[in-house]
């Protein structure tokens, strides 16, 4: 028998290796084909994108700088942690990375422990915005445990700082944590100021860390633009600083103002107060809120009432909020019967303390009237009969249209959100369903609604030669080298009235405010024009605005400036004893600040202050000689020759007749005196009782009446202060200032 | 002494074999073979680097087999293929032993569910199933050859209870020689694919059966029988792929993930979505050798099962066909060897080895690309595992020890 393979053992072994070849290997080449061609370009695209690690660089915010480059808001890297669950095998691991993150950044464990229980996903976000040195404990606690590199990571994140935290919170606004911005000037420059988020495509393993070939291309990133604001840091705060005192004296619910450049329409400085800290936005800070917050029982309510104080707080109450302006308005009024010349300077009106108009009795505040007056002293003592009177000559057709020219019929346009437009015939009424009633009351600024940014805009163009300019607050925006992208340039929106009727109702509005009821706005050594105004909230009764608004120096003006205090609740609430003192504060700082020359009368010259000689050194006889001659009252101290030390030091300020001290023995302790009271008091008063302490006085605010009263020291009573050391004292003026419609 | 030199040469040796072995079958495993290393080293290195801190690790252990392997090869093609046959008698039963001892010892850690490999402390890890394989096709082979007349004559069975039957006039059944080889055939391949289905190894299971009904074909049983054999197949994968949770969990995952392309993409089909990304990525002329991306931890463990899917990528479709075509000619030769073989045994012997290798071959690229469910079956010559690879290379030695004696022409 043959061994050999027989004939049909051959052919079952072809048919095996045609079977084997066309089938097994035919099946594994059409898997080839489907896969490599037909599907190839399918997968490929799969397995880039999961490849190609596409990280986005985040485009630093720009920075707002004031016009000086102050920064008011700059973006600051911190980081994100982050981490891979995927990673987390044991539950012990998971419950000691719960456990340290949680102690670390300050987080509830459940929440952290869900995120780590997320095992299909290699990125899950636990905190963002975590400051460096929290960051420094993370990376500590990822060290000093075996692993942990792999399931925790740090991403950079950015935060957003203000370092003057509330100051000027409303215009700034604020931004989320998505590092957009969620009001005021961080939300209408949003674009601008997140520039372009750049890219960097690298191809990453499975667990992303690198490949050996390297590919990467990068976008890179675009800083955001930088904001430089007409906003002045310094004048900003004189402005913060009175509307808080303001809020506090008067125990108002809100003060607000602006501080405007009348020339150009550049807001100098602009505030709310109370507002926020930008820094956290969500952190309710109004002290009447919280204790009102704490009063609350229901949870529900609890959390409606802060999340209504929120916005409260966010709010620009100078550019969304309307009110009845009241008096103020009397000088649009009076422009537009001045350029239209419906009165003359020597007319002669009557106020016998009412005016009847169809049905309706108008009565002035002074309800026994103002008896004779000319038109400049109706302004000065707010006459509403007066005005009605005006009003009527002026007709509806006229009234509307300087009331459209003045731009009380349209927003300003000022590069901030929100702006409170008018709405015909809701806010205010147009010429066709204005009757003789709504003309009326329309002429002394009541029946109507005005944003505050309207308002000082209009009395603005008054002090600006009768043109409206349009009010920003954006002067110029830098790149990211600081170099100059674009100059916002002052824009003239329109002649309202003509030159020489604006130097006409400048000059009146300068007599209200040196013996009108603007008379507390009076500033020694400069020209203030201005008007007060009180209206009554119509929502409330009993509930008062209290505003001023004017601008200095009359014979060219420079600031316009308008306060509006918000229901003010301490017993005064009119714009006079109210708002303008606020006003005289701030214009006063303002003008100094700004170099602005005074110019005195020959009243203020007399009390003009003077500058301390150098005497240290100097013979006593020599020195108190010299103190003589400049008006000075010299106390020696000590039986030694030559002055050793003095007080006030050498070069400053002090009134006329102010006191140094000098020093002559080498005793090292200095005379101490307490301050006494200082309020309450006429200038007599004042002089009196601190020549008896000791102490010097400067005076602010209005002197120029025989009925001012000091209302304000700039160091409390009984602090034991050296001899001879200033002290401020606030003037005003109770009298005539009262300008109730 | 010249003398006794010269007679030894003209005279048969009795151990070593004598002739040249067929070259392009020599050429063909080291072509696959060298193209299998540098492959490896790829495919492993990043994954190497990661997982043990080395980028030549995987690549230093196969080398070393390869080199000992080569050197196996080469020995064992020295030897008369006849004495394989005692080889033979010898691995059926170890074999089953080995298979029952897996069963018994714990699996290694990670592999609580896969009781397929024993750990030989300081060498390594090997499969009893790839043992079994070779054991079942030497005893196959040697069985059939012995009893193939038997087989293939209506001859009546001497085998003790079928002599009754037979001996029995009123009996109307006869039981021939062919029936009781078949039932013992197939009682060892049924008990041996049934100890490789109880480690979980269903690719196991599936070349031992596959590699058992082919030699039984080439035995000379009756046609009909693997007709229905092939139904019987037919009907029991229909089963499977409409029932999958049939089987045990870990084999339903890879029939429902191959079924259902969205089936636990970061889980059970993960793997196989990772292979087709990278053949997609390799496109007509791939990424070019070493550029693969996809084995950067992507395709997971890119050394073992999954690595013709990095072949594809770097080679691209022209260098994959390449190989699929190289296996092929592999498969061929080997069978031309089979065919021309001296006698039958050593031609059912190649024939066996052979297949087994262009089988598993087969097998591995119609699951890279998932046209199959996802079995966990290796690349031979690709695919990392020094035993698995020395037994390889050594089975190659035997088809070389066979090729001295085919009659076909030597260069």
């Amino acid at each position: 028998m043959s061994n050999k393979p027989s004939k049909q053992l051959i052919q079952r072994a072809v048919v095996i290796m045609v079977v084997t070849c066309i089938i097994g290997f035919g099946a594994g080449f059409f898997g080839l084909i489907n896969a490599q061609l037909i599907n190839g370009e399918k997968y490929r695209q799969k397995a880039e994108v999961q490849q190609l690690s596409d990280k986005t660089i985040n485009a630093e915010r720009g920075t707002i700088y004031d016009r000086n480059m102050n920064i008011l808001s700059q973006s600051a890297n911190v980081w994100k942690v982050y981490i891979n669950p995927s990673k987390i095998k044991k539950e012990e691991v998971k419950v000691d990375v719960t456990k340290g993150l949680c102690e670390i950044l300050e987080l509830e464990y459940d929440t952290v422990y869900k995120k780590a229980s997320q095992s299909k996903y290699g990125y899950v976000s636990i905190k963002t915005q975590v400051e460096n040195d929290v960051k420094l404990e993370v990376v500590e606690f990822i060290r000093a445990n075996k692993g942990y590199n792999e399931i925790i990571g740090i991403d950079p994140d950015t935060k957003r700082y203000y370092p003057y935290m509330t100051f000027a919170s409303t215009v700034l606004g604020f931004t989320g944590a998505d590092d957009t911005g969620r009001s005021g000037l961080e939300y209408f420059y949003d674009e601008t100021l997140t520039g372009v988020s750049g890219r960097i495509i690298t191809a990453k393993n499975a667990l992303q860390g690198d490949m050996p070939t390297k590919y990467e291309s990068t976008y890179d990133a675009k800083q955001g633009t930088s904001l430089v604001l007409t906003i002045d840091q310094v004048i900003q705060y004189y402005l913060d600083k009175g509307l808080e005192r303001a809020v506090t004296d008067f125990d108002a619910s809100y003060g607000y103002g602006i501080v405007m450049d009348v020339k150009t329409g550049a807001i100098l400085a602009m505030s709310t107060k109370p507002d926020f800290d930008p820094n956290e936005p969500y952190e309710v800070i109004n002290p009447k809120v919280l204790e009102s917050l704490e009063e609350i029982q229901d949870e529900e309510e609890k959390k409606k009432v802060l999340s209504d104080a929120r916005y409260a707080q966010w709010r620009n109450r100078t550019i969304s909020d309307t009110y009845e302006p009241g008096s103020v308005f009397k000088v649009v009024t009076a422009a537009a019967a001045i350029e239209e010349n419906l009165v003359s300077d020597d007319e002669m009106f009557n106020c016998a303390g009412n005016i009847k108009i169809a049905d309706r009795t108008y009565h002035c505040h002074k309800r026994d009237g103002h008896g004779t007056e000319n038109f400049t002293q109706a302004l000065m003592n707010s006459c509403n009969p007066v005005f009605v009177t005006v009003g009527q000559r002026l007709g509806v057709e006229k009234f509307f249209k300087y009331f459209e020219a003045f731009g009380f019929a349209e927003t300003t346009g000022v590069d901030l959100p929100a702006e409170a437009a008018p709405a015909a015939n809701v806010t205010y009424h147009t010429a066709n369903k204005m009757g003789i009633v709504e003309l009326s009351s329309s002429s002394f600024g009541q029946s109507f609604q005005v944003s505050p940014i309207q308002m000082i805009n209009a009395v603005s163009a008054i002090g600006n030669g009768g043109k409206l300019m349009r009010p920003y607050i954006v002067s110029s925006m830098l790149d990211e080298n600081k170099n100059t992208i674009s100059v916002t340039s002052p824009k003239v929106k329109r002649q309202v009235i003509s030159e020489k009727t604006a130097s006409k109702v400048s000059e009146m509005m300068e007599a209200v405010a040196t013996s009108g009821t603007a008379k507390n706005a009076y500033v020694a050594g400069y020209r203030v024009a201005g008007k007060t105004g009180t209206s009554q909230k119509l929502t409330s009764r009993g509930k008062y605005i209290a505003s001023f608004s004017g601008f200095a120096p009359t014979n060219d003006p420079q600031i316009a400036i308008l306060i509006v205090v918000d229901e003010p609740s301490s017993g005064v609430y009119t714009g006079g004893a109210v708002a303008a003192p606020v006003a005289a504060e701030v214009l006063e700082e303002t003008l100094k600040y700004l170099n602005i020359e005074p110019q005195y009368t020959p009243e203020e010259l007399a009390r003009l202050d003077v500058k301390t000689p150098k005497l240290i050194g100097r013979t006593v006889p020599d020195a108190v000689k010299e103190l003589k001659a400049k008006g000075f009252t010299v106390k020696t101290i000590g039986n030694g020759e030559t002055v050793l030390n003095q007080t006030p030091a050498y070069n400053q300020v002090l009134p006329k007749d102010g006191l140094v001290v000098l020093y002559t023995d080498d005793k090292k302790e200095t005379t101490k005196t307490k301050v006494p009271v200082l309020t309450g008091m006429s200038l007599a008063e004042v002089n009196r009782n601190a020549v008896a302490a000791g102490v010097n006085i400067k005076i602010s605010g209005f002197t120029s009446g025989s009925d001012i009263v000091s209302y304000r020291q700039s160091v409390a009573p009984d602090t034991e202060v050296e001899m001879g050391t200033m002290v401020t004292i606030s003037f005003k003026s109770n009298a005539g200032v009262s300008d109730l419609a | 002494m010249p003398k006794t030199k010269r007679k030894k040469q003209e005279k048969p040796n009795k151990y070593l074999a004598q002739g040249g072995f067929d070259v392009p079958f020599l050429i063909i495993v080291l072509i696959l073979l060298t193209i299998g290393l540098v492959m490896l080293f790829s495919a492993s290195y990043t994954y190497a680097y990661y997982n043990r801190g080395q980028s030549a690790f995987f690549f230093k252990r196969q080398l070393i087999f390869a080199i000992v392997g080569l050197f196996v090869m080469f020995v064992v093609s020295k030897i008369r293929y006849e004495y394989f046959k005692l080889l033979a008698t010898i691995l059926l039963p170890l074999s089953y032993l080995l298979l029952v001892v897996v069963l018994i010892i714990p699996p290694p850690p990670g592999y609580e569910n896969f009781h397929r490999w024993i750990t030989i402390p300081g060498f390594g890890t090997f499969q009893p199933s790839e043992v079994a394989k070779l054991g079942l096709i030497l005893f196959l082979a040697w069985s059939i050859d012995k009893n193939y007349k038997a087989i293939n004559s209506r001859q009546l069975s001497t085998a003790k209870f079928a002599v009754g039957f037979n001996q029995n006039k009123n009996s109307k059944i006869k039981i021939y020689s062919s029936t009781t080889y078949g039932l013992l055939y197939l009682f060892v391949i049924g008990s041996m694919c049934a100890l490789v289905y109880l480690e979980n190894h269903v690719s196991g299971t599936v070349l031992l059966f596959a590699l058992g009904v082919m030699m039984l074909f080439l035995a000379g049983f009756d046609k009909k029988w693997f007709v229905i054999a092939t139904v019987f197949v037919v009907v029991v994968s229909a089963f499977i792929i409409l029932n999958p949770d049939k089987l045990p969990s870990h084999a339903s995952y890879r029939i429902n993930a191959w079924l259902d392309k969205d089936f636990d993409p970061r889980g059970v089909r993960w793997q196989t979505n990772q292979a087709l990304y990278a053949i997609g990525s390799g496109g007509f002329f791939g990424a070019g050798l070493g550029n693969s991306k996809q084995k950067h931890l992507y395709v997971s463990e890119p050394q073992n099962d999954f690595i013709f899917s990095i072949v594809c990528e770097e080679l691209g479709f022209v260098g994959a066909t390449v190989i699929i075509i190289l296996f092929m000619l592999l498969v061929w030769r080997g069978f031309v060897i089979a065919m021309r073989a001296k006698d039958r045994f050593g031609a059912l012997l190649a024939m066996g080895l052979v297949f087994q290798v262009g089988l598993q071959a087969a097998l591995n690229i119609a699951v890279v690309t998932d046209t199959i469910p996802n079995t966990g079956i290796s690349l031979p010559f690709f695919s990392y595992g020094g035993t698995s690879l020395l037994m390889l290379i050594t089975e190659m030695g035997m088809v070389l020890s066979i090729s001295r004696y085919s009659r076909i022409s030597k260069s």
